[in-house]
């Protein structure tokens, strides 16, 4: 009896070394794209390029971060021919790394240059902007007009923000901090800090969730949440307020989704392909289609319920700074001690 | 090629002259160890290398603003978790082993069962429970409305609270089975002379269960450094975060593994502290008449008490968990998102876990068989170096295997070697201890009789020492595969492109939010596991049964 278990032991490790060596065959037409982006926001975009093209597509999925490490030890060994991350932060990093190649300028060109890094080694495919999520029915909430006013002490307990780990967070105060000063931003930050007590949220969808069942009377999120829990609950009480619309203020924090080819890649034609189509009339459309959000190519319009692009101002920052910049923030929140 | 042989044979280079020497002291059987250790000790070499890198300011710059928050907050939760799990795993394995009592069997099995869920699930489930709309949470707030918060997880006490209820199946494990083996006479005189049930657990029971409580606090201890899953999504800085955050989120890998060495010194202290505790275990062994403990059958207000208790225990570590995998599960089911994409996952993490769990036993055997054999200062350092698995948090495993792999053995990259190579090295401590316990049964005498009657080295090998020790494989197989299974962060980091396993899934769904998706699952990684719990479970009775 135990003879024969541990003869099924050698057995299966055999069975599992064939497996190996199966799971390691890429096949020539195949595309490799490290992922970032959530798998239901970019599933869709694929399976139709695959149905169109009949290129194969193995996206494999994990956090942009954790990706873009992975790309940076394994260097000219990396079997990835593409890098999508949902922080132009992430991006610009690859970029500083040498990571990634230029994406022919045919291509690129169809995005703002604002939205893309300047040696086209990145490009934007969908923006998202910060703005604020209000209660309708919360009272004395009338002169919130700027994420700066979290920090009011009027609003202790009031608002909801997520935890300092997350990565729509972190580029939110790269853009503060470029367009303020850091001592003015760590003051910000410290108020906040003192209005949100020890509740910090660990999503931005429970953010909503809270605002709009009347336990919290403003969050700071990306806008498609707002519309995400629209979608499910259409009498929730919450409206969008888009911040720092003053003549001195300095709008609203955008940021972008986006995509780079592997400077390791030898696939970069096929490469190439996937990109067109992401930059694509109808690739941009699925973008605006999926998650509400903002399709990087100028004339696609955004979903109808989102406030239009060019409607209302934007922070004058370009993503490539969002990068450039990340590390200053990452000290800055950890210098005020924000959860 | 024959120039090249007459070189060798009149003057060796200096390798062969330094590997026929070692071979001359160690043997072949040492050899084959040296070689498993090295490869073992490879994600020690990069942290070693990596922190000689960092500058003496990126020292101090670590020690002065990093460094008293990690270690407070780490030892601090390691203390907590600690007397969580003796609590739990104490009382309920001093019930199952001295009453005898209706569902016994099933008791111990319901202690048992909480090790088939990893940590991130029990968070993930628990921060969903505590959501005011949540199953607890709409509880606490019906029973006491809005004049007592919902307490609180993403804190100490809520990650004290997931990593007791998901490791004091250690301590019940040793603890009972340390209880079955006691000799019962002791106890027996204690209560003749007067003392009261109670005095009897404090005064006797206790300092002779001590080695055992030791060595299953220590397991705990040990799973609370190395823990990723659920202090990263309850944001809780320990040292495994805060090393991984380093990392990922600010390239800064020299630092990284600065922290990695402070945690290295610690959790090694935490190894000593338990070998040296293991050491009276002999002394207490020996010289006792072997008696089967006789249970009492347990009163009926007992029997009420006992149940309470565990079913308490049983509830929150397994039933919960449970019934939601189950709910969502089913919600799954009917909307038929189970295709077979996610039956590919089932049997990529079976695969993983099957062959990481097999090759670990092959690796610990001449590691372990080394140390039984020759118990020299080199083989007991061989296997303080092949516990650096449990030492070293995950990611930095994984990077250090990454690192080694694209250097060294780079034709092997993009396959599973990587994987497959840190679940080995990640675990190899697990397989290293049961055989070793196995192989101490074996004395050379046995040996020497079987080599007498003529059987050669690998007969003998394969008729008198496997044989013997087969119970131990089985169960070092089985606590492998078992962890292998629920791994996360090395797997993150190093499965080939495109290769996901449930663990993985469990990953990216929860952070999307799609229970749906998460529960399955998760309830596969449980159902997995069953067979390889049910064998060492067997395996254990059987054992018990014939001394």
């Amino acid at each position: 009896m135990k003879t024969m278990l541990l003869r099924g032991l050698f057995g299966l490790l055999l069975t599992s070394l064939l497996a190996s060596a199966y799971a390691t065959t890429v096949h020539a037409d195949e595309l490799i794209v490290y992922s970032g982006r959530k798998d239901k926001f970019i599933k869709p975009l694929i399976e139709k390029f695959t149905s169109e093209t009949g290129i194969k597509v193995v996206l494999h999925s994990a956090k942009s971060t954790a990706l873009l490490n992975k790309l940076r030890v394994e260097g000219d060994r990396t079997t990835a021919d593409l890098f999508i991350s949902n922080d132009a932060g992430n991006l610009q990093t690859g970029r500083q790394l040498g990571l990634f190649a230029s994406i022919d300028s045919k291509i690129a060109n169809t995005i703002p240059t604002s939205l893309r890094a300047e040696d086209n080694s990145w490009i934007g495919l969908s923006a998202r902007a910060r703005v604020l999520v209000v209660n309708k029915n919360a009272k004395d909430i009338g002169f919130v007009k700027s994420v700066f006013d979290l920090a009011d002490p009027r609003l202790k307990d009031r608002i909801a923000i997520t935890h300092s780990g997350n990565g729509s967070f972190i580029a939110g105060v790269t853009v503060y901090q470029l367009s303020k000063d850091d001592a003015f931003v760590a003051n910000w930050l410290k108020g906040m800090k003192k209005n949100t007590g020890s509740k910090l949220f660990s999503k931005h969808s429970k953010i909503v969730k809270a605002v709009a069942q009347g336990k919290k009377d403003v969050g700071l999120v990306n806008h498609y949440y707002i519309y995400r829990h629209l979608a499910k609950h259409p009498d929730a009480p919450i409206s969008i307020l888009l911040p720092d619309q003053g003549k001195d203020d300095i709008g609203v924090a955008w940021n972008v989704a986006g995509v780079a080819i592997s400077k390791h890649s030898n696939k970069k034609v096929l490469a190439e392909k996937l990109v067109s189509y992401f930059v694509s009339a109808a690739g941009q459309a699925q973008f605006a289609g999926v998650n509400s959000e903002y399709p990087a190519r100028e004339g696609i319009p955004a979903a109808s319920q989102v406030p239009a692009a060019g409607s209302y101002k934007v922070a004058d920052v370009p993503m490539t700074a969002l990068g450039k910049h990340r590390i200053d923030t990452l000290n800055l929140l950890d210098k005020v001690g924000m959860p | 090629m024959s120039a090249l042989e007459q070189t060798f044979v009149t003057e060796p280079a200096w390798p062969i002259k330094t590997w026929q020497s070692l071979q001359r002291k160690v043997g072949w059987l040492g050899l084959l160890a040296t070689g498993i250790v090295a490869i073992a000790a490879v994600p020690l070499l990069f942290v070693l290398y990596s922190s000689s890198q960092l500058s003496l300011d990126g020292w101090q710059s670590l020690w002065s603003e990093r460094l008293p928050e990690l270690l407070w907050n780490t030892l601090s939760l390691a203390v907590l978790v600690a007397i969580g799990s003796f609590a739990l795993g104490v009382s309920s394995a001093w019930l199952i082993a001295r009453r005898q009592f209706a569902g016994r069997c099933l008791a111990i099995w319901l202690m048992v069962l909480p090790l088939t869920i990893p940590t991130y699930v029990f968070a993930h489930i628990y921060t969903i429970m505590f959501e005011d709309d949540g199953w607890i949470g709409s509880i606490w707030l019906a029973v006491f409305g809005n004049t007592v918060a919902i307490p609180d997880l993403y804190s100490i006490g809520g990650v004290t609270f997931i990593l007791s209820i998901a490791g004091f199946s250690y301590v019940f494990l040793l603890v009972s089975s340390a209880l079955e083996h006691s000799n019962p006479s002791l106890e027996e005189a204690a209560r003749i002379q007067g003392l009261s049930p109670l005095q009897v657990f404090w005064h006797v029971n206790l300092p002779l269960l001590r080695p055992a409580i030791a060595a299953g606090l220590a397991l705990v201890v040990l799973h609370v450094l190395s823990d990723f899953g659920a202090v990263s999504m309850l944001r809780y800085q320990t040292f495994t975060l805060s090393i991984y955050l380093q990392m990922e989120g600010r390239f800064d890998y020299q630092g990284a593994a600065g922290l990695s060495l402070v945690l290295v010194f610690l959790s090694l202290a935490f190894l000593v502290m338990e070998r040296y505790s293991r050491r009276r275990q002999r002394y207490y062994a020996t010289g006792t008449q072997q008696r089967r403990v006789s249970r009492r059958r347990a009163t009926t207000t007992e029997l009420g008490m006992i149940w309470t208790w565990l079913g308490l225990i049983t509830l929150f570590a397994f039933l919960l968990p449970l019934a939601w995998m189950l709910e969502w599960s089913w919600q799954a089911w009917q909307d038929d998102v189970l295709d077979a994409t996610f039956w590919g996952y089932v049997s990529n993490s079976l695969l993983v876990a099957a062959g990481a769990a097999t090759i670990a036993i092959i690796a610990a055997f001449p590691v372990a068989f080394f140390h039984t054999r020759k118990r020299s200062t080199l083989s007991t350092s061989y296997i303080q170096l092949s516990s650096i698995g449990f030492v070293l948090p995950g990611p930095v495993i994984a990077l250090g295997i990454l690192s080694f792999i694209l250097v060294v053995l780079a034709p092997l990259y993009g396959g599973m070697t990587a994987l497959l190579m840190a679940l080995v090295i990640r675990f190899l401590p697990l397989a290293l201890q049961s055989q070793e316990a196995s192989l101490q049964h074996l004395t050379p005498s046995i040996e020497q009789a079987g080599r007498i009657l003529g059987a050669g080295p690998l007969e003998n090998l394969r008729r008198v020492v496997l044989p013997m020790i087969s119970n131990g494989m089985i169960v070092a197989w089985v606590l492998v595969f078992i962890d292998a299974l629920k791994e996360l962060p090395a797997t993150l980091i190093l499965r080939p492109t495109g290769f996901d396993t449930l663990p993985v899934r469990i990953w990216i769904e929860a952070s999307e939010e799609s229970l749906e998706l998460a529960a399955p699952a998760a309830l596969m990684l449980v159902v997995g596991t069953l067979p390889a719990l049910w064998l060492m479970m067997r395996n254990n009775r059987q054992s018990g049964s014939s001394e």
